[in-house]
């Protein structure tokens, strides 16, 4: 199977059961499709019920799924891993969900627990390598006025026994166990390696019971500050890759000049004031200060609308996310372009339709405006179009 | 007709590029930079010190680090040198090879090195994007989502002066015959009225043709460099840029026309949907294209020689660039006044 | 023609960007970073063609355009300051609150200087040409704050 940063999308499937919280899904009743295209991709379907899961690989169509999230092999491990953000994915369509993608969102980090990457291959480095260079890691300065014997007793392979004397600001590693200790750790050799190495988490091995401890139990957990992160020798240091991660946030103030400014005013007053070119006629929303076409200065508004006609449409069933708050917006939603009574025919203009008219949304529809029940004078007055209902019975 | 002559012919003599991927965590900025600048020296055949002045675009709301000319001075080799910087949404990297072209037929510079990077993981490209609508009035209302692919990467291009392709070049020149920016007036719904206005597409092919003698544009070019974000644009705008009526372009589709062994083969290298990293983009539709001319496009060179060769940048609210370029310099005569 | 401007209706609306991004360090910044942090080292970047170590570091020489991403050496984490000024305003994105000195310090062994603040001694007294060291910071950051400061020897 294909690895993507060092996972297949396999692996990802195998441990759904084992990460599926029945608890968290009791209420939820849904299944699931996943088609990863690409090498080490495949079809999947999960299959929620009331607290239980069935996770099975499927050759043919993805049938009987409420939702269906597509995208490729890559891109599935990348954002399972976090290493590619999911909102980057389904604004860049690499990942796409037929269904309710923010309904997903918020169920799957409930219901499962995050996948973790498999744990790296074993390195030839021992726990008797990484123990016998521990004095020369040793920091004085994090451990002015300690003074401790730590026990090791590492099982297994590579494993051993070693006392570690901290005092006087100096450190020593010896052979054996002294008595007494200050604290005593017992676990196998390779759980010590993985943990200097960074491939086992500490905190998991402390309270999985992977190691026992006798004697001062803080003692064992401040031990780890007083030494500098183990090497591997000849071994590249920068694994490691640094990013910095950052908001950048700008106040703005935007002056809307004299003739947009007419425009807004007019808003409050629920009216739509366009301009118009005095050479080709045309009117403008919104109005500009000169006619782009003819290059003259545009003075006359008019006032048009406030109904109109819809010449086109979009409906949006894709979830992007707002640059500001990274809220995915409702979906599906509607971008109606909207010609106004008395405009000329080519000036269509945007306009958000009311989400409860998409499905009688037709070329041809008759709009009137819905405004913002305190209107003040600006681009929140108006909150978009609504089917004419008056005019739809006729 | 307006007189449209250069002041002296342009040639594209080196050309570099970086891979293309959704992530290059190993790299900075610089180092993404330097490495298509050192690929086109290389192809070029010069070093740092034979390039007369820089031409740096990207979009900087992309990344959300400003003045980047300024901090990839170390990768594009700046410092020292007059520099330039263009910002033109999708068409930067195109708007970057007119630049060039116009800086070198000026007569200013003798060499210019023009480079387009992006790197969009760093960012968060449909948050740029949607502020650069018009507060106003369009921000509210639209959720800009980015409608094509997102790619970390850059390219490089070097161009010269007649006089200096004369003095011999390592591989051989592609000369930038004519190219033309075509903008549209900044309020996108009056695209979707019922009386449509001309296509920005249609108005640079229509005018580039007619001033270049080029009748049919489609027995004329041997492939096509399309900047197409989305592969539904693609097919619409081959209407506008073949000045074809109706449903031409859709039976040419059918036909094959458009295929890789076709009458006029359409984005070879994979176009915009196979990667896109905005700065770079539209320079890598002429950088492809002059590859295509050289003979030099690997494994996806077209078989049938190619002499002639068109290509495009798109960007913002339809803004066109299109370009010719030419194996020969023997267009001269064809020009008309 | 002129425009009879009436300016009655004219506002200005607030409006807010905010965009997060991430940069990344790559390779060799991440390197030159996790030293600091890790050993308290300051590593520079040589050019066997001209001679020259550069720090921060760069993947290729900026003189001759040589390769020298793998030429590692270890610099001094003691310097002479050659130039410095002082930061005089506050603003929220400083680093530290004014009047502070932000001096160029050329570490032993490094052909180019290393921008960082200097503390210890008060800025009217501050003069190029003394020696300084680093202070590496007890909270690290991955950033080239992992260097707290630089103070006089």
């Amino acid at each position: 199977m294909t690895e993507y940063f060092g996972t297949t999308v396999a692996d990802i499937f195998a441990t759904m059961p084992k990460r599926f919280k029945p608890e968290e899904a009791k209420e939820v009743d849904i299944a699931i499709g996943y088609e990863a295209t690409g090498e080490g991709g495949g079809k999947w379907k999960a299959t929620i019920k009331h607290g239980t899961l069935k996770v099975e690989t499927v050759d043919g169509d993805l049938t009987g799924c409420k939702t269906t999230i597509h995208t490729d092999a890559e891109t599935f491990v990348g954002v399972t891993l976090g290493k590619i953000g999911a909102l980057d994915a389904l604004s860049s369509q690499k990942l796409r969900v037929a269904g309710d993608p923010k309904f997903l969102m918020l169920l799957l980090p409930k219901i499962f627990t995050p996948y973790a990457a498999p744990e790296k291959k074993p390195v030839s480095v021992t726990a008797r390598d990484i123990i016998t260079t521990i004095a020369e890691r040793f920091r004085p300065e994090k451990a002015e006025g300690v003074a401790m014997t730590i026990g090791y007793d590492l099982t297994g392979e590579g494993g051993g026994r070693w006392t570690i004397v901290i005092r006087d600001g100096k450190c020593a590693v010896r052979g054996g166990l002294a008595d007494p200790l200050t604290v005593k750790m017992t676990m196998e050799a390779k759980t010590y390696a993985g943990m200097m190495l960074g491939t086992i988490e500490a905190v998991t091995a402390f309270t999985s019971g992977q190691v026992k401890i006798e004697g001062d139990m803080a003692a064992a957990g401040a031990t780890a500050k007083f030494f500098r992160k183990y090497v591997v020798p000849g071994a590249t240091e920068a694994e490691e890759l640094i990013s910095l991660r950052v908001t950048n946030a700008i106040e703005q103030r935007f002056a809307t000049g004299p003739v947009m400014g007419h425009w807004f005013a007019g808003l409050r007053e629920k009216k739509f004031l366009a301009n118009r070119c005095p050479k080709c006629g045309r009117t403008q929303i919104p109005p500009r200060e000169i006619c782009a076409w003819c290059r003259v200065r545009v003075h006359e508004f008019v006032e048009v609308g406030p109904k109109g006609v819809v010449t086109h449409f979009d409906i949006v069933y894709f979830a992007s996310p707002d640059p500001l708050t990274g809220a995915v917006r409702d979906t599906p939603y509607a971008t109606a372009y909207v010609v106004f009574d008395g405009s000329t025919e080519r000036e269509a203009v945007t306009m958000d339709l009311k989400k409860e008219d998409i499905p009688r949304l037709k070329e041809g529809a008759r709009v009137r405006p819905v405004w913002a029940e305190v209107t003040t004078g600006s681009s929140r007055d108006l909150i978009g179009v609504a089917l004419d209902e008056q005019e739809e019975s006729l | 007709m307006k007189k449209h002559a250069k002041n002296g012919n342009v040639a594209i003599i080196g050309i570099g590029q970086t891979s293309f991927s959704s992530h290059k965590e190993d790299q900075n900025q610089v180092e993404m930079v330097q490495e298509a600048v050192i690929n086109a020296l290389a192809d070029a055949g010069l070093k740092i010190g034979d390039i007369d002045c820089i031409v740096h675009g990207n979009m900087e709301l992309f990344e959300m680090q400003f003045a980047p000319d300024l901090w990839h001075s170390l990768g594009t080799g700046a410092y020292g040198k007059d520099e330039y910087r263009i910002t033109t949404g999708g068409t930067t990297g195109a708007t970057l090879v007119c630049a060039a072209d116009n800086l070198v037929a000026s007569g200013l510079y003798g060499t210019v090195l023009a480079i387009g990077m992006e790197k969009l993981q760093e960012g968060n490209t449909t948050g740029g994007i949607t502020n650069m609508a018009d507060p106003l009035w369009f921000r509210n209302l639209q959720t800009g989502a980015l409608t094509g692919t997102t790619s970390d990467g850059a390219c490089a291009m070097i161009f010269t002066s007649e006089e200096k392709v004369k003095q011999g070049t390592k591989n051989p020149p592609v000369w930038i015959r004519d190219h033309i920016q075509v903008h549209r007036e900044e309020t996108i719904p009056n695209l979707f009225g019922f009386n449509k206005p001309e296509m920005t597409h249609h108005c640079a092919a229509r005018t580039l043709f007619a001033r270049n003698g080029i009748q049919d544009p489609v027995a004329y070019f041997d492939v096509f460099e399309m900047y197409d974000p989305s592969a539904w644009w693609a097919v619409d705008w081959l209407r506008e840029f073949f000045l074809l009526k109706g449903d031409e372009h859709l039976r040419m589709l059918e036909a094959g026309d458009f295929d890789l062994d076709g009458r006029i083969p359409i984005n070879p290298s994979g176009g915009v949907i196979a990667s896109n990293p905005i700065g770079a983009t539209a320079m890598l539709r002429p950088a492809e294209a002059a590859l295509q001319i050289r003979g030099d496009a690997g494994g996806h060179q077209i078989k049938k020689e190619v002499r002639h060769a068109l290509a495009s940048g798109f960007g913002g609210t339809f803004w066109t660039v299109l370009m010719i370029l030419e194996k020969e310099l023997n267009w001269q005569e064809v020009n008309h006044d | 023609m002129t425009m009879q401007e009436d300016h009655k209706d004219c506002f200005v609306l607030e409006g807010k960007m905010a965009l997060p991004n991430q940069y990344f360090a790559g390779r060799l910044g991440s390197r030159f970073l996790i030293a600091i942090r890790d050993r308290k080292k300051i590593m520079g970047l040589k050019c066997n063609q001209c001679g020259k170590t550069f720090v921060p570091p760069r993947e290729y020489c900026e003189k001759c355009w040589t390769k020298i991403a793998d030429n590692w050496v270890e610099l001094g984490t003691e310097g002479e300051l050659v130039n410095f000024t002082v930061v005089r305003y506050g603003d929220r994105h400083l680093p530290k609150k004014p009047p502070y000195i932000l001096g160029q310090i050329r570490l032993d062994g490094a052909d180019t200087p290393l921008v960082h603040i200097v503390e210890g001694i008060d800025p009217r007294e501050v003069e190029s040409g003394i020696r300084v060291k680093a202070v590496f910071a007890a909270k690290t950051t991955n950033t080239i704050m992992d260097i707290d400061h630089f103070e006089p020897v």
